[in-house]
């Protein structure tokens, strides 16, 4: 949920130049297959928060909203692999929905790496067993907004990774264009008719 | 503070009305027209989300899991999360203990036996997006679908295990998972989770499921618990508005709480009906979109 561009609750999180991107990341006791508490103070989910506020606060279009803060609730209902990767896409799509500004999409996807293998998009499975990245693409081109490695993954080997995850990204973007259009006439097909 | 004092006193005055005018026109037994959908969360053995008009929105999981029932305190547990509210908040810890009292008293957990040694054990997770007025009943009604729609595995081995120690075994096939309600028809009762109706007493009227303006100009607020077509304990009082300072609020006439009962029994009856309705009208479409 995408709430703002608002008046920050305190002056002192204001930013005379461009907007702040606030994220709260909410993974749910029930999402996994065991059911386990988990609080927001958790060193893992503590990370991604920050990782998703330092990717998108370079792809919005903070200049255009001075002194607002733009704040994003992500709730995890139901996880098996890519956590990140979920997170980055909808947040991208939910930022498009509410209207704000940004200069590309983010779409993002993991790849992991079994002994030569590069695989696409791991489960929970795959992740416990083997290295994975989870890259994020901005728009068509091939840089980089995200990356995130958790374990080690051999130098020689990393390219051909990126390859493949570059790739499924570009194929992630075009389906969320197709959606994101598909909803829009949806919209706008209302509009007339009413 | 969202409505000014000229509001204020323009809402109080056509609420204390015979019979009471308001402002979105409801009757005074009327719910807020709602939305559900039920059993999308692929990983929960039931789940329901509910999202009424002014776009609160509250998701709720059940999970079930296998425990030693001796070892276990309760059956059930409830776990209740509000957006923009810490865990430990005076607010969430009292949403959090209402439910969680309402069901451990009043669910017949005994139907989640499993056999002498081994249980059931339901973990209720409610997750509340947004909210506008007090969530309470919002929470209640989505924890009534989504228990109405659980479906346990079915078991495979005996029920008997006092003399084998062994742990219970559970059918491969998901389609043969039967609905807790299955569990209770064989013992010949209803399954039907109670639920909160909150009501706003306002100059002698009582009003279903104020809204968040006319939380501000109550006079005092009743939450009656409504399970096996009756009114039963707890009923409560408190101040729906909370974070504000409700200047009208005073005590509670007796009568009040007396006439709540009686509209309880009068009209909860049709909101359960209308709730079982919405579960057989929902279609088998995934998607919660």
């Amino acid at each position: 949920m995408v709430q703002g561009p608002m008046e920050p609750s305190l002056r002192s999180q204001a930013n005379t130049t461009e907007a702040t991107i606030e994220v709260n990341v909410n993974v749910a006791n029930f999402s996994t297959f065991e059911r386990k508490k988990r609080t927001r103070t958790e060193k893992r989910i503590v990370e991604l928060k920050a990782t998703l506020e330092k990717t998108f606060e370079q792809s919005v279009m903070c200049n255009l909203y001075p002194r607002t803060v733009i704040q994003v609730d992500i709730h995890v209902l139901a996880q098996d692999g890519g956590l990140l990767a979920g997170m980055t896409n909808a947040m991208t799509l939910a930022l498009i929905d509410a209207g704000i500004a940004m200069y590309d999409y983010v779409s993002s996807v993991s790849a992991g790496l079994h002994d030569q293998t590069p695989l696409l998009d791991l489960n929970s499975l795959e992740e416990n067993d083997m290295s994975a990245i989870t890259i994020g693409v901005v728009g068509k081109s091939e840089k980089l907004a995200l990356l995130m490695l958790e374990d080690k993954m051999p130098l020689d080997q990393l390219e051909s990774v990126l390859a493949i995850a570059i790739a499924g990204s570009h194929r992630i973007q075009d389906l969320m264009d197709t959606e994101l259009r598909r909803q829009g006439n949806i919209r706008a097909s209302k509009m007339t008719q009413s | 503070m969202i409505l000014s004092p000229a509001e204020r006193s323009y809402l109080y005055d056509s609420l204390i009305q015979k019979p009471t005018i308001r402002p979105d026109s409801r009757a005074e037994h009327q719910m807020r027209p709602l939305e559900a959908k039920t059993s999308f969360l692929p990983g929960s053995n039931g789940s329901a989300r509910i999202r009424l008009m002014d776009g609160s929105e509250c998701i709720v999981s059940v999970k079930a899991k296998v425990v030693v029932a001796a070892k276990e305190a309760n059956l059930i547990e409830c776990d209740v999360d509000v957006v923009g509210f810490r865990d430990n908040s005076n607010f969430v810890s009292n949403l959090k203990f209402n439910l969680t009292n309402l069901l451990q008293q009043n669910f017949p957990s005994d139907y989640l036996r499993l056999t002498s040694k081994y249980s059931f054990k339901l973990f209720i997770d409610c997750i509340v997006i947004s909210h506008s007025s007090y969530p309470l009943t919002l929470i209640s009604l989505t924890s009534y679908l989504a228990l109405k729609t659980t479906k346990l595995p079915l078991l495979v081995s005996e029920t008997n295990d006092e003399e084998i120690a062994e742990l219970p075994t559970f059918s491969d096939d998901w389609d043969n998972a039967k609905p807790i309600a299955d569990y209770f028809k064989g013992k010949g009762k209803e399954f039907q989770p109670p639920i909160f109706i909150t009501l706003g007493y306002v100059g002698s009227n009582l009003i279903f499921d104020p809204s968040v303006e006319e939380e501000q100009v109550l006079e005092n607020g009743l939450i009656v618990t409504f399970y096996n077509n009756k009114v039963i304990t707890p009923i409560a009082n408190m101040n729906l508005a909370v974070n504000s300072n409700n200047s009208n609020f005073k005590g509670l006439n007796q009568t009040a709480i007396i006439k709540s009962i009686q509209m309880g029994n009068k009209f909860g009856g049709a909101i359960i009906r209308a709730l079982d309705a919405l579960i057989e009208q929902d279609d088998d479409n995934d998607a919660i979109f």
